[in-house]
């Protein structure tokens, strides 16, 4: 894949994710790189078909999330479907990376830093 | 991103940090409105202290329960019935209001005396009410009574009945929102955990941040009731005092106003393992979604389909016919903390309006990321205005409708820009479906509604047209539309009744088996 073109899928997964998610935005930088973390990947995993672990109620809770973000990838962009596994996965990562510095690393947000809820 | 300073805050430079106009190509780490900081001095806000926002968003909402304030009594006055939070018990806590009424006297002597007289005769007044919540304020917190003792003395002397006590001063915060966080806080160290509830479902949860304006909370309890899931407390509107008090043993925490309530759930999901999921109950689409992803939690996702399959078919030819009336009209979005993200994008998306504007009063820096980001491109995005720039901003926008509270709406109306109130909504419900479409005609009224016609004119400036007779609202709405739209057999205006809730009061709710123990067990934990 050329560089614009994953860079382009990168931001267009990221925008779908800011336009009409909520998940993203916990108020505390810890909690959104847990949030992160566990949503692009079971993402990722059922976009690979690879198994969801969905045993606890915290792991259902980001696997619902996960699920209507995977639906609507394939709904919208059917590149997802249409790709290598290993490519979707190159890209899924920048998307976690992208995310991750949007509104954490990045973040120009003073609050996500504040020890307390 | 750049960072916008108005004119007429030039005299005060450190308000350019508050507002920045969405760019092309930018994102939020290039620029991002500061928020929920003290006002600057000499800017004149729009905010609320962090008593009301504690009392007044929060408290109050909750149905069976004296609320009395601990101080002068125009801190009660001007909290009492100016939101419409609904409840199901004939309305008690709109329509009773109670405070200790302090003066002078009590400021040099102490106040805890009055409050414990006035404690006991609001129980003896209302003998079957047996739930109080008493509200710091600014005198009676700088005077240092401590109203938890005399909470504690009352429990004491009268068994069946119970105290809250918030301490959030009017001074406790920059705004309201600081008295969010303090009564989140207060209620979860105070009172999560000290009730144990019947439970009737397999599938049970705790509806946050939903303060039942206008009937909202009752339209999604009614959903949540149709796919057989027991709706454990409602943080905080039209929610009972012991509900709340056992939140404790929900299975998941649904939450709607993560500004006014996050607080709460991130502490139930540290201390008791029940996870937080945040949804939009705003829109065909974000609704839908969120009824879905409900359902998935449990595993009944057929339940939450039929839901969606028999509203959507109902209420969409009603929402579309709006729609097609509304497109590319501009909307300033000034509400106080949640909605500008709620609404940024399913307005422009489900109702054709442009968001040309977002504001708030209140929120935090994350309220912040999430309208920015859910607003189209050339939005103009403020933090904590002032009137002046209000002003302003709707003379270089000029929008054809603002979305606010009443103070700033009135402001609009004097440069003639209608408006609507966000909080407590002209003709709700308008959450769920059909609310959807309420407030789409809402929209529509507000911005078609004759009076404009004759309102914009300046008789001292204009010429007064003697040849043109009164236009309705269909014929100034449907001047430019095509023949097909017009005159369409498919869409049509709103058809719900004039009280969107009765049709709810009257619903029989279907019985769905419950699970094996074990099965339960499994769900639960």
């Amino acid at each position: 894949m050329e560089e614009a073109l994953y860079k382009e899928r990168v931001e267009n997964l990221l925008e779908f994710i800011l336009k009409k998610c909520l998940w993203q935005f916990h108020s505390r930088a810890w909690d959104r790189e847990r949030q992160n973390t566990n949503i692009i990947e079971k993402t990722t995993q059922i976009l690979c078909e690879e198994p969801v672990n969905k045993d606890t109620p915290e792991d259902r809770c980001y696997y619902v999330d996960a699920a209507y973000l995977a639906e609507n990838y394939k709904k919208r962009f059917p590149w997802v479907a249409e790709i290598d596994k290993t490519e979707l996965k190159k890209v899924m990562q920048g998307l976690k990376e992208k995310l991750d510095f949007v509104l954490i690393t990045g973040s120009l947000n003073k609050e996500l830093t504040d020890p307390h809820y | 991103m750049p960072y916008h300073l108005f004119k007429c805050s030039e005299c005060i430079p450190e308000r350019e940090k508050h507002a920045v106009i969405k760019g092309h190509g930018e994102t939020l780490t290039d620029a991002l409105p500061l928020g929920y900081l003290n006002t600057i001095p000499g800017s004149i806000s729009e905010r609320g202290c962090a008593y009301c926002g504690a009392k007044h968003v929060i408290g109050t909402p909750m149905k069976d329960v004296i609320h009395m304030s601990h101080g002068p009594i125009g801190c009660t006055y001007d909290t009492w019935q100016t939101k419409r939070y609904l409840s199901d018990n004939d309305n008690f806590q709109l329509k009773y209001t109670f405070a200790t009424d302090m003066k002078e006297s009590n400021i040099v002597f102490g106040a805890e005396k009055i409050l414990k007289k006035n404690i006991l005769e609001a129980f003896k007044a209302f003998p079957n009410i047996k739930r109080m919540t008493i509200y710091q304020t600014c005198a009676s917190a700088l005077i240092g009574d401590d109203i938890g003792a005399i909470a504690q003395e009352v429990m004491d002397e009268m068994p069946d009945v119970d105290i809250f006590v918030c301490n959030s001063p009017g001074f406790g915060g920059p705004s309201q929102s600081g008295g969010h966080h303090k009564i989140n806080i207060a209620w979860m160290n105070q009172k999560v955990g000290t009730f144990e509830p019947e439970i009737t479902s397999d599938y049970v949860i705790n509806y946050v941040g939903e303060y039942n304006i206008q009937g909202d909370q009752e339209v999604m309890q009614d959903f949540f009731e149709r796919m057989g899931i027991q709706v454990l407390s409602t943080f905080t509107g039209n929610g009972s005092y012991d509900g709340l008090r056992a939140m404790h043993k929900a299975h998941l925490n649904v939450l709607e106003c993560a500004r006014s309530a996050e607080y709460i759930c991130n502490e139930l999901r540290v201390r008791y393992g029940i996870p937080r999921l945040d949804i939009d109950g705003f829109g065909f689409e974000p609704l839908s979604t969120s009824l879905r992803k409900i359902a998935m939690f449990f595993g009944i996702e057929e339940r939450a389909e039929a839901i969606i399959e028999e509203e959507t078919k109902r209420w969409e030819p009603e929402l579309l016919w709006y729609k097609e009336r509304l497109k590319g009209k501009k909307v300033c979005l000034w509400p106080g903390g949640s909605k500008l993200w709620h609404w940024a994008n399913v307005i422009h998306e489900e109702m054709g309006l442009e968001v040309v504007s977002v504001y708030t009063k209140f929120g935090h820096q994350g309220d912040m990321e999430k309208g920015i980001s859910r607003c189209e491109e050339g939005a103009l995005a403020i933090d904590d205005p002032n009137e002046l720039e209000g002003l302003e901003a709707m003379d270089e926008l000029e929008p054809d409708i603002i979305f606010t509270g009443k103070r700033p709406g009135e402001v609009a109306k004097k440069i003639r820009v209608p408006y609507l109130n966000a909080h407590a909504y002209h003709n709700g419900p308008w959450k769920g479906y059909e609310g959807w479409v309420r407030f789409a005609r809402d929209v529509y009224n507000g911005i078609y509604s004759p009076i404009h016609e004759l309102a914009s004119l300046n008789i001292s400036r204009d010429e007064i047209p003697q040849d043109k007779g009164f236009m309705t609202q269909r014929l100034i709405s449907d001047v430019n539309l095509p023949e097909e739209i017009k005159n369409s057999t498919v869409l049509r205006e709103y058809t719900g009744e004039y009280d969107a809730m009765k049709r709810l009061k009257d619903r029989v709710y279907p019985e769905f088996p419950r699970k094996s123990e074990e099965v339960k067990d499994v769900v639960a934990i």
